[in-house]
């Protein structure tokens, strides 16, 4: 064998067990500390924490909280990038509002967290300034805008990280695809705007920002900075739930934790294979 | 017989560019007028205009004497062909032909039976369920001429449509448009750079250079025009035939 092919090889499998093998070790080794095999206080092997999942709903309610984030956070963003898109294309190619969609980007999403609550806490400044001007007579009485039990905080944030990369997205695809030279044939073959828009536009927009939309999702349901600083301690999101059980002090918690992990990384693993095959079987 | 279409000093420009200068033709139902032009004659600009997705600077565009340029596009019933298919991406085959039956919300069995007959007019039967990327070049043009057909247009304005094909393919193409045409009875201007393509699918002609659109009363005209270059294409097949007989004599 060359040594050429030799050092190829090599690579390969080094690539391999960076991409998949560490991630299958330590999915493995949560694992094996559910079932009390691994972890500083394994006795041995047990299926209590498994069978005392029944009686915990702390990890599906905060599944459901996750899966309502981040999906509440995709629509409003694809919606709004959409809406940009469809209808605000000569504003869309006129400067400086192209480069000004790159400024969100440019943002870490602790910053943006950050920002956020600075601006719509109850301490925050909008609440002071609605006191100031006699709006709220407390700034008790400022609407609960972050640390809100719907979550609207984190949506919000996600909302205004994720919006503007998908209107640089849709964009991209609206002038690669052609789409004002769809929109003048089906004028011509007697569609309105509005047919041009739902009937042509969206499907083909959607379609092929499929992929790059469902790691915008996945990336919202396990986002940890922006759920710990604008959530609630209940409910929490799936990344603040695991991390807050990992931390804690009584290390018995730790196999509940690890099982909390390993099924959220195999639903998580199974949600994305089911997205591909569904976006391979629609792809163009 | 009875006009059609009459188009009257038609002129745009494009800032300082003029592209179309005083242009003005008219057209009888049934007939395509072939247009016999370069590139950036101005053709796309005055197909567009007719289409209504450009607006004239001056001119008037009338259909069945009717003043058409307030009419927005799509309510003129004249569906304007690309060089390109551009089928829909997201559908069959079946689906790309009946989009215009689906936006008049024509009930579904009577949208269907109509692409179902069309479609085998148009030999596509068996690709029906197939999507855009499935099929060969001459395959999409035919599902974007299906497409057009079924909404029975008023006139159908084609820009350079087989420019993309092959040769065989683009004549079978032509010899398709033909035959459909006279069919459905289908009005149309078909712009073309080849002077045998204007030939093959024109019933009336004129040649577009530089804006400025000169028509013809006959065929004879048309061909004589030396602008055309027929005449000179003539002579160098003569030549070529002349020449291959020579050496056989020797």
């Amino acid at each position: 064998m060359s040594s050429k092919l030799r050092s190829g090889k090599l690579l390969l499998g080094l690539y391999a067990l960076l991409v998949v093998g560490l991630p299958l070790a330590g999915l493995g080794y949560a694992l094996l500390g559910s079932v009390g095999v691994v972890g500083p206080l394994a006795a041995g092997f047990t299926g209590r924490y498994w069978l005392a999942l029944g009686a915990d709903t702390g990890l599906l309610k905060s599944a459901l909280f996750s899966l309502w984030v981040a999906g509440a956070s995709l629509g409003l963003s694809v919606a709004a990038a959409l809406g940009l898109v469809l209808g605000a294309q000569a504003t869309l190619r006129r400067r400086p509002f192209p480069t000004l969609l790159y400024v969100p980007l440019l943002m870490p999403s602790l910053v943006m967290g950050f920002y956020l609550f600075q601006l719509l806490s109850r301490a925050g400044w909008l609440s002071r300034l609605s006191f100031q001007l006699g709006l709220t007579h407390s700034l008790d009485a400022f609407p609960e805008l972050v640390q809100d039990a719907a979550g609207g905080g984190i949506i919000l944030a996600q909302v205004l990280l994720a919006f503007p990369f998908l209107t640089l997205l849709f964009q991209a695809i609206y002038q690669e695809s052609r789409l004002d030279d769809y929109r003048q044939l089906t004028q011509t073959l007697g569609a309105s705007a509005a047919q041009f828009r739902w009937r042509v536009a969206v499907p083909v927009l959607l379609r092929r920002a499929a992929p790059a939309l469902l790691l915008s999702g996945i990336a919202t349901l396990g986002a940890y900075d922006l759920p710990l600083l604008l959530g609630r301690p209940y409910p929490q999101m799936l990344s603040v739930y695991i991390a807050t059980r990992l931390q804690r002090f009584d290390l018995r918690e730790l196999p509940a934790a690890y099982l909390a992990g390993f099924l959220v990384a195999v639903g998580l693993l199974g949600l994305i294979l089911v997205l591909i095959r569904l976006t391979r079987r629609h792809a163009f | 017989m009875s006009q059609l279409l009459t188009v009257a000093h038609l002129t745009k420009s494009f800032g300082p560019q003029p592209v179309l200068r005083d242009i003005s033709f008219s057209l009888a139902a049934g007939q395509v007028l072939g247009v016999l032009g370069r590139s950036g004659c101005g053709k796309t600009t005055l197909l567009k205009i007719l289409a209504g997705l450009e607006t004239p600077d001056a001119g008037n565009v009338l259909l069945h004497e009717q003043d058409l340029l307030p009419v927005p596009p799509n309510e003129r019933q004249m569906v304007y062909l690309y060089q390109e298919p551009l089928l829909f991406p997201h559908l069959n085959v079946f689906e790309n032909v009946a989009f215009g039956l689906r936006i008049r919300k024509v009930p579904k069995a009577e949208a269907d039976r109509q692409v179902t007959e069309l479609l085998d007019e148009l030999d596509l039967r068996e690709h029906a369920q197939k999507a855009p990327h499935q099929l060969s070049g001459g395959q999409r043009q035919r599902v974007s001429f299906g497409r057009a057909l079924i909404i029975r247009p008023r006139l159908l304005l084609l820009d350079e449509p087989f420019g993309n094909l092959d040769a065989q393919t683009r004549a079978d193409m032509q010899q398709l448009f033909l035959h459909v045409s006279q069919q459905h009875h289908i009005t149309s201007i078909f712009v073309t750079h080849d002077s045998r393509e204007a030939l093959t699918v024109g019933t009336q002609f004129a040649y577009l250079d530089r804006g400025e659109l000169t028509s013809f009363a006959t065929v004879h005209e048309f061909i004589a025009d030396p602008r055309t270059n027929i005449q000179a294409e003539l002579a160098f097949w003569e030549n070529v035939q002349q020449n291959a007989l020579l050496k056989k004599e020797r």
